[in-house]
C-alpha cells in the first residue's frame, strides 16, 4: 500500500491522486484484495467500498470469471465478464468517483496505464407504493420512489414515444445528485428548456439532498411565499404536463418530481380532476377557490367587522354575534390571533408526532381545547366556528406547499384588518395581488390565465372545459406546436335524426 | 426620432389598453358627478354625458394620429414640433399634471374614509402606506401597473349589480321631459363632465409601450365607449332614484344609492364599495406616479427609480397640508380644469402642429 494503491506512477496528478486514495483508504469500508489466476499466471487485484458493491456480483460473477477464465490483461475483460458496465480505461481521476459510486477497480501488476472499472452497484430500492400526498380514489395508484431510474422508467412507460428527451448531469460538490430534465421534443419551448438547464448548472450549493432544494434554489423569486415550482409525487401528473409542453425535473434520492414553468391555478388543481367528468371537476374546483379566498378571508372579516364596522351587520345577525362574545375580555384581534395560533399548534403538533399519538392529539386539541375555551369565556363560539372551517378549508388545497403558504397569509391579513378594518383587507389584497402579478416561474406570469388575461388558458383554470374544447396547450407555455389535437374534426355539428 | 427601442418583453398587449383607460378614468368624480352635471343641465344631463364622451372619440382620433406620425410619445411629439430642448420644456408640466392627478385621486379617496368609516383616520400614515404600496407596484414596471388596472376593474365589478335593487325605488318619469334645458346649459354639464371623464390621455404616454401600437386604437375607442355608457346608465339610474332637489343635497350619490341593497348577512353595502374604492383608485396613483416618472426620465435623463421617489416625496408633502372641504374641492376643480385645457385644448393644438410640421419636413 505505501506505493498507492494503484499502479499509475507517471501521472501528473499523481500526489493529489494519492492525497485522495490516502483519504479514501482510512475508510473501514475500503478494500484491496490481490488474487492469482493460475490458468494464466496473472497477479490481479480488486479495489472497492465495500458498502457501496453487491459482494453477490463480486463472487458470482466478477472473481469467478477473473480466476478461470481466459484472462491475459485488460482488455480481455470485456470478453470473459458477463456484465453489461465494464469499462478499461486509463484516466487515473475517474477512478475516485466511480469506486465511490460502487464501482470496483481492477489492475494487473504488469500493465499500469490500464485498468478496468466494472459496474457491481448494490441497489437498495423501495418498492412502489401508492401515493400519500397526492390521493385519488380514481386513477392509476403508483407513485415516485427515491430512485431516480425507476423514476424515469415509471415516465417514459407513460410517454413510449422517441421525442421524449432526458437529459442528465450530476449537481452538488459533496452530494453528487444525478438529475434529469425531461421535455419532449417539438412540444417544449427551446428557450424554457435552456433556462432551466442554465439554471441547474449554475447551482453551487454542496448538498442537494431533495428536491425542494432545487426548488428553493432556481426559483425566479425565493422571496416569495408562494411556491413557484410544481412538485408531485404521480406519474401520470408528469405524463400530462409534459405533454402540454412543461418541464419535468427528476432528482435522484427524492419521490418528488418537479414541474415548471407553472401558474397559480396549477396548484389549485388536483390531478384527480382530470379523471372525473367536467362538470363535477368544474364544481370542486370552484369549491377549491371559494375554500380559500374563505379561508384567507374569514377570520379577518370578522376582525375588521367587529372592531370598526358594526354598521354593516343586519340587525338579527348582530345581536347573535354579540351575544356570542358578551363575556370575552379580549378585543377581536386577539381573540383571533390566539385561536387562529392554537390552530397552527395543534397543526404542527399533529404533523411532528407519530400517526397514532397524532390523531389523539388532533382530537383532544380540537374538542377539548375548543369547548374548555368557549365554556371558560376566552373566546366566542361563533369565532371559533369560523377558525375551525378556515383551517378546514386550508386543506382543501391539493398542493402540500401552496396550503403552508395560504394559511401564513392569513396572518397579515389579520394585521391590516386590525389596522384599518375593510379598507385595511381590500388593501392587504392589493398587495398580495400585486405580489402575484409580479411573479414569474421560468420568466412566464404565474397570475395567467387571469392576467395577462388569456382565453384559451381560462378553459382548464378555475373550470375544466371538456376534452373537446382543450384542443390547445396552455399559451403561456409558448409551445413550438400549440395544437393536442385538429379541432376541425371533432367538431362535426349534427342535426335531429342524422 | 425614436431615442430608445423598448423590448417587446417590457411592452403590453394591444387590447390592454382598454382596462387602462377605463381603470383610469373611473376613480377622479366618479361618485358624485351626477350632482355636479345636474346642477346646469339638470335632468337632461345624461345627454351631456353621451355628447362629452362623443367628442373625446375625436380627441382619442387626433391622439393616434399624433403618436403615429411622431412615432413615440408626448415627449417625441414635443420633440418633433419643436426641437429638442424646447421639446423638453413643453413636456415639463405634465409631471406636475400628472401630480396633481395622483394627488387629487388620493386625497379625494381619503375624504371619502375620513367621512364615512374612519373620522379619525391619520393623513399622514394612511399615505404612506399607500404611497408604499404604489411604488412596490410600479417598481414591477408598466406590466405590473397595468396589471392592477385590470384588476381593480375585473373584482369590484360585481359591484354594478348591486345597483339593480334600486330599479324597485325608481321613477324614470323624472327624467321627462326630455331636453327641456338649452343648449348652453348642456355644454356647461359635458364641460362639467371632463373631471370623470380624464384618463383616456395616457395613451398618448403609454404609445411606445404597446405592442403594434396601432391596433390598440380600436380599444381605447372601445374603452372610452365603456365608460361613456357606464357612466351614462349610472347617471340615469341616480337620477330616477333622486329627485332633482334632493340629488343637489347629498354628497355622493354613487355611495348613497348603495344603501338600499341588502342582503341577510350584509346590510351596508357602501362599505364594501368604499373599501373596493381603494383598488379603484390604486391604478390612478400607480399609472400616474408610473408616467411621471418616464417624464422624469426622459426630460432630465435620470433613472427612473429616482423620479418614483421624488413624486412620492412630494406627493407625500403635499397632501397633508389639504384639509377642509373648500381645498380638496378646490384641488378637485383645479384638476377638471386643467385636464379639460390638456385635452380639449392642447391635443388638437398640438395635432395641427404635428401636422404642419409633418408638411413642412416632406418639402
Amino acid at each position: 500500500m505505501k506505493k498507492g494503491w494503484f499502479q499509475n506512477k507517471n501521472g501528473q496528478g499523481d500526489t493529489e491522486q494519492k492525497n485522495a486514495t490516502q483519504t479514501l483508504a482510512k475508510s473501514k469500508d475500503f478494500t484491496k484484495t490481490c488474487y492469482y489466476n493460475q490458468k494464466t499466471n496473472i497477479d490481479f487485484c480488486l479495489t472497492y467500498l465495500t458498502t457501496l458493491v453487491d459482494e453477490k456480483i463480486i463472487e458470482q460473477s466478477i472473481l469467478s470469471s477473473l480466476l478461470a477464465g481466459d484472462f491475459h490483461s485488460i482488455n480481455d475483460i470485456k470478453k470473459i465478464m458477463p456484465l453489461y458496465d465494464v469499462q478499461i480505461c486509463n484516466d487515473p481521476s475517474k477512478i475516485e468517483e466511480n469506486l465511490c459510486s460502487g464501482y470496483v477497480l481492477l489492475t494487473i501488476e504488469t500493465e499500469e496505464k490500464n485498468y478496468g472499472l466494472i459496474a457491481a452497484k448494490k441497489e437498495i430500492v423501495r418498492a412502489l407504493s401508492p401515493p400519500e400526498v397526492e390521493i385519488s380514489v380514481v386513477g392509476p395508484k403508483e407513485a415516485f420512489v427515491e430512485s431516480i431510474a425507476t423514476n424515469l422508467n415509471l415516465i417514459r412507460r407513460k410517454l413510449p414515444v422517441k421525442e421524449l428527451v432526458i437529459e442528465e448531469f450530476t449537481i452538488g460538490r459533496l452530494s453528487k445528485t444525478k438529475i434529469a430534465i425531461l421535455h419532449i421534443e417539438g412540444i417544449t419551448n427551446q428557450e424554457n428548456i435552456n433556462t432551466v438547464r442554465q439554471r441547474l448548472k449554475d447551482i453551487e450549493f454542496d448538498d442537494i439532498s431533495d428536491s425542494s432544494y432545487i426548488v428553493q434554489i432556481i426559483s425566479d423569486n425565493s422571496n416569495s411565499p408562494f411556491p413557484q415550482l410544481l412538485d408531485t409525487e404521480r406519474p401520470d401528473r408528469v405524463a400530462a404536463v409534459l405533454a402540454e409542453g412543461m418541464i419535468a425535473i427528476c432528482v435522484d434520492g427524492s419521490p418528488q418530481v418537479l414541474i415548471t414553468p407553472t401558474t397559480l391555478v396549477n396548484f389549485f388543481s388536483s390531478f384527480e380532476d382530470y379523471y372525473l367528468n367536467w362538470i363535477i371537476a368544474s364544481f370542486f374546483r370552484l369549491l377549491r377557490m371559494f375554500a380559500v379566498t374563505f379561508s384567507i378571508l374569514i377570520t379577518p372579516l370578522y376582525v375588521a367587522v367587529l372592531t370598526y364596522h358594526y354598521e354593516i351587520i343586519p340587525h338579527d345577525l348582530l345581536s347573535t354575534l354579540i351575544t356570542s362574545r358578551r363575556i370575552v375580555p379580549f378585543p377581536p384581534i386577539l381573540e383571533a390571533i390566539t385561536l387562529e395560533l392554537t390552530i397552527e399548534l395543534l397543526r404542527e403538533a399533529g404533523a411532528r408526532l407519530p400517526t397514532k399519538v397524532g390523531q389523539t392529539i388532533g382530537i383532544v386539541g380540537g374538542i377539548v381545547i375548543g369547548t374548555a375555551s368557549v365554556e371558560a369565556g376566552l373566546t366566542s363560539n361563533i369565532l371559533l366556528i369560523l377558525v375551525a372551517l378556515a383551517a378546514l378549508a386550508s386543506f382543501t388545497t391539493p398542493v402540500y406547499k401552496m396550503s403552508n403558504t395560504i394559511r401564513l397569509l392569513r396572518f397579515p391579513f389579520l394585521l391590516f384588518a386590525q389596522l384599518w378594518g375593510l379598507v385595511g383587507i381590500v388593501f392587504c389584497v392589493c398587495i398580495v395581488l400585486t405580489h402575484l402579478i409580479r411573479l414569474t416561474s421560468l420568466g412566464r406570469p404565474f397570475l395567467d390565465p387571469f392576467y395577462p388575461p388569456r382565453w384559451q388558458d381560462l378553459k382548464d383554470s378555475l373550470l375544466m372545459l371538456p376534452f373537446k374544447e382543450r384542443s390547445m396547450r396552455p399559451q403561456f407555455l409558448r409551445t413550438e406546436n400549440p395544437y393536442r389535437f385538429s379541432k376541425k374534426k371533432a367538431s362535426v355539428k349534427k342535426d335531429i335524426d342524422e | 426620432m425614436q431615442e430608445q427601442t423598448i423590448p417587446d418583453r417590457l411592452k403590453i398587449s394591444p387590447f390592454l389598453i382598454f382596462y387602462v383607460i377605463m381603470a383610469m378614468q373611473i376613480g377622479l368624480g366618479a361618485l358624485d358627478y351626477q350632482r355636479i352635471i345636474a346642477k346646469d343641465a339638470g335632468y337632461d344631463a345624461w345627454i351631456s354625458i353621451v355628447f362629452a364622451g362623443t367628442c373625446l372619440h375625436i380627441i382619442v382620433w387626433m391622439i393616434y394620429k399624433i403618436a403615429k406620425i411622431v412615432n413615440g410619445d408626448i415627449v417625441t411629439a414635443h420633440m418633433y414640433v419643436a426641437g429638442n430642448l424646447i421639446g423638453k420644456v413643453l413636456s415639463f408640466p405634465f409631471i406636475f399634471y400628472f401630480l396633481l392627478h395622483s394627488l387629487a385621486s388620493l386625497r379625494t379617496l381619503f375624504e371619502i374614509l375620513q367621512v364615512w368609516i374612519f373620522p379619525t383616520l391619520n393623513l399622514f400614515w394612511f399615505s404612506l402606506g399607500y404611497m408604499l404600496l404604489s411604488m412596490y407596484v410600479v417598481f414591477g414596471g408598466l406590466r405590473t401597473v397595468v396589471g392592477i388596472a385590470f384588476f381593480s376593474l375585473v373584482l369590484p365589478a360585481f359591484l354594478v349589480f348591486t345597483f339593480f335593487p334600486n330599479l324597485l325605488y325608481s321613477n324614470f318619469e323624472s327624467l321627462l321631459p326630455i331636453f327641456d334645458h338649452s343648449v348652453k346649459d348642456l355644454i356647461k354639464g359635458s364641460f362639467h363632465m371632463s373631471l370623470p371623464f380624464i384618463g383616456f390621455e395616457v395613451v398618448l404616454f403609454l404609445y411606445p409601450f404597446i405592442k403594434e401600437s396601432q391596433k390598440s386604437e380600436k380599444w381605447a375607442h372601445l374603452g372610452l365607449l365603456a365608460t361613456t355608457f357606464l357612466y351614462t346608465i349610472l347617471a340615469i339610474l341616480t337620477f330616477a332614484f333622486f329627485s332633482e332637489g334632493q340629488l343637489q343635497k347629498v354628497m355622493w350619490p354613487t355611495l348613497m344609492m348603495w344603501k338600499i341593497f341588502k342582503l341577510s348577512f350584509v346590510e351596508r353595502f357602501e362599505f364594501i364599495g368604499i373599501a373596493f374604492w381603494n383598488l379603484i383608485i390604486l391604478p390612478n396613483v400607480c399609472i400616474s406616479i408610473w408616467i411621471g416618472s418616464r417624464l422624469v426620465k426622459r426630460i432630465f435623463k435620470i433613472r427612473q427609480k429616482k423620479g418614483v421617489y421624488l413624486l412620492i416625496i412630494a406627493q407625500l408633502g403635499m397632501i397633508t397640508f389639504i384639509h377642509t372641504r373648500e381645498e380638496i374641492n378646490l384641488l378637485n376643480s383645479l384638476m377638471a380644469k386643467v385636464g379639460f385645457a390638456f385635452t380639449m385644448l392642447y391635443i388638437p393644438l398640438l395635432f395641427i402642429a404635428v401636422y404642419i410640421v409633418k408638411k413642412v419636413k416632406k418639402k
